[in-house]
């Protein structure tokens, strides 16, 4: 204790010197096995899409032999030809409006009953954690069974044209996965389901959290429920809400199990989404380059999509921060 | 006529328990299905008018899929016919995803603390770069699965447990750090400077004050982290092809098989597959709404 108060600036600087030194080892030995396994895997795999992008090659261009370089041999420049193609692909265009209306839809549909069911049950009541273990079941199960026990529940002689029969009173023959015009909708009610409970868990968590104090001001105030719930706990709720629709709306852009697992893009082209498409173009076509292209395409947009949420997540939480760090001045 | 405060809050409360017993049963009939087909003898997988709970249950389906026993049964032409699936390995699936799921997520965890660790105490990462690492998990994988199957075709990775085992572990390790890190925010430093004035050691600090109050947080991360690999399809399905087969892809193996759809096996496989995960979910239910919200709820 003596010899720190007696202890001269010198040293202290000294101290601070090798302390970030430190933090600074700290931060390269973890850091560098990450970036090296992420150069090692990622690096490659850029730099190959970027080639093949440009010279034309498909698996059956390697003939018999398979080996890694016999795919350099086999390819061939065609410059920028297959980006013109990708850019005037109509079944392109239609797969990225198809997967951005079934991200939206799945996202909006996930939140809204998310947010209603953990509306109904943040405050205590008999039976919460009964409930609450079993809404967050389909998170818990695997996405390709979801999609398989939907196709049996979804059959023509399936138990939910049972039921509708039953309470019609008709005989319906429903189908639901085999039709064009409802196939997409059918996966994303699949989807909804799936993922519902990821909104519903951080909605309650965030409704869980918010401070007592400004609701009973308000109400003191005089305000009215509807007033309480859209003027004070809504706009507190903004961080956690943006949170909950990025993270569904980028997770059912890349949806692959169930459309690809139920329906290859069928019936027609209904379900061909974006994951879909490529993986068509990629593996049943084997045309690498124009999948290497598209998977460009499909990659600058979701980089451009990701770095705009991540801005918004950002400010928002700057914003949070700054709220609660004000507090103890106003209180 | 207007209603007193206390039939006011009676009426919520058979609307609340209305809408959520509504929910309730379109969440659990799905599951009750799969469980209910899993014993339903194969006359019963098509007929109409469905069978809900079957009045002859058998356990054919689960011998048939995990006790590889053959079935035999007869047509309506009264010949014989077997059922087996001589194609499908589920043990050898169930113990590749097992392996796979483990050792990325016991990697990803471990390497995500560490840097969470870092990131909440020292600033390692700045928020940007903490940003940055999310987008490894928000770009779709498809865009990059060609290349890299090129790629692992080259080293020899492919069909490899060694090279699902790298993806699972980068994919997935930007949950792993994002949520580490919110639960050890949540350890005062008071603590730890505490611990550092009574003569403790930094390693000793971490081992004692640190990592007994973050050990639930990082046991619900691990599981969560559990849940996504093992249930992981996209990327199994395309980097491995005979020799390394998980779950996921075993069961989509009953989708394509020549002999139509066989729903009483696909519904015991099923209820294989979703056991562990839901034995796992339900262990760690209290700790997931903590680790999703990402910084975003404070408390």
């Amino acid at each position: 204790m003596t010899a720190q108060t007696t202890m001269s600036a010198a040293p202290i600087n000294q101290r601070a010197a090798t302390r970030a030194q430190g933090i600074r080892r700290f931060k390269w030995t973890v850091l560098t096995p990450f970036l090296a396994l992420m150069i090692f895997i990622l690096g490659p795999a850029l730099l190959l899409q970027g080639y093949f992008s440009f010279f034309s090659f498909s698996i059956f261009d390697a003939g018999d032999d398979t080996s890694f370089l016999s795919y350099f041999r086999a390819s061939q420049w065609v410059g920028l030809d297959l980006w013109a193609d990708a850019l005037t692909d109509s079944k392109f265009g239609f797969a990225i409006v198809r997967s951005l209306m079934f991200a939206v839809g799945v996202t909006v549909g996930c939140f809204i009953i998310g947010f209603a069911l953990a509306l109904l049950m943040y405050r205590p009541f008999r039976g919460q954690g009964f409930y609450y273990i079993f809404f967050i079941l389909p998170m818990l199960t695997v996405p390709i069974v979801i999609a398989y026990t939907g196709e049996m529940i979804l059959y023509q002689n399936g138990p939910l044209n049972d039921i509708l029969s039953r309470i019609t009173g008709l005989r319906i023959e429903a189908q639901f996965l085999y039709k064009q015009e409802i196939a997409l909708t059918t996966i994303g009610f699949m989807e909804i389901w799936n993922w519902t409970p990821f909104s519903f868990i951080i909605m309650m968590a965030g409704l869980a959290s918010l401070p007592k104090e400004p609701q009973e001001a308000a109400q003191i105030l005089g305000a009215n429920r509807f007033q309480i719930f859209f003027e004070v706990q809504l706009p507190l709720l903004r961080p956690v809400i943006l949170l909950a629709l990025i993270l569904r709306f980028l997770e059912s852009m890349a949806e692959f199990p169930k459309t690809w697992g139920l329906l290859q893009g069928g019936p027609g082209s209904a379900t061909e989404t974006i994951p879909v498409y490529i993986f068509i173009n990629a593996w049943q076509y084997f045309d690498i380059s124009y999948a290497a292209v598209l998977s460009y395409v499909v990659l600058i947009l979701m980089v451009a999509i990701v770095m705009s949420a991540i801005w918004l997540l950002r400010r928002e939480k700057k914003n949070l921060d700054a709220m609660y760090d004000a507090k103890p001045e106003e209180g | 006529m207007a209603m007193t405060k206390s039939q006011r809050r009676m009426s919520f409360s058979a609307f609340r328990y209305l809408v959520l017993t509504f929910w309730l049963c379109i969440v659990a009939f799905p599951i009750f299905w799969m469980v209910s087909t899993s014993f339903k003898p194969d006359k019963e997988w098509f007929a109409w008018p469905p069978v809900y709970i079957s009045e002859n249950a058998t356990m054919m389906n689960y011998l048939v899929v995990w006790a590889d026993v053959s079935e035999y049964a007869t047509n309506e032409d009264g010949d014989l016919e077997t059922y087996t699936q001589s194609l499908q390995r589920p043990w050898e699936a169930l113990g590749n995803s097992a392996l796979i799921s483990v050792i990325a997520t016991t990697l990803s965890v471990l390497f995500g603390a560490v840097l969470a660790y870092g990131v909440s105490r020292y600033q390692i990462l700045s928020e940007g770069r903490m940003f940055q690492l999310l987008m490894l998990r928000m770009v779709p994988p498809i865009v990059l699965v060609a290349p890299i199957s090129i790629w692992y075709s080259a080293l020899g990775l492919l069909d490899s447990i060694t090279g699902l085992v790298m993806l699972y572990f980068l994919t997935t390790l930007p949950y792993a750090v994002w949520m580490s890190k919110s639960f050890i925010d949540e350890v005062p430093r008071e603590m730890e400077q505490a611990a550092e004035i009574l003569g403790a050691s930094r390693a000793r600090t971490i081992w004692e004050v640190v990592l007994p109050l973050v050990r639930s947080g990082l046991v619900a991360t691990f599981l969560f982290i559990l849940i996504l690999t093992w249930s992981e399809y996209l990327l199994a399905l395309l980097l491995s092809k005979t020799a390394v087969v998980t779950l996921p892809v075993e069961l989509s193996k009953y989708q394509g098989s020549t002999e139509g759809r066989v729903y009483g096996r696909q519904a015991a496989l099923s209820v294989g597959i979703t056991l562990p995960l839901i034995v796992v979910g339900m262990i760690i239910r209290k700790h997931l709404a903590r680790g999703f919200s990402f910084g975003m709820v404070r408390r």
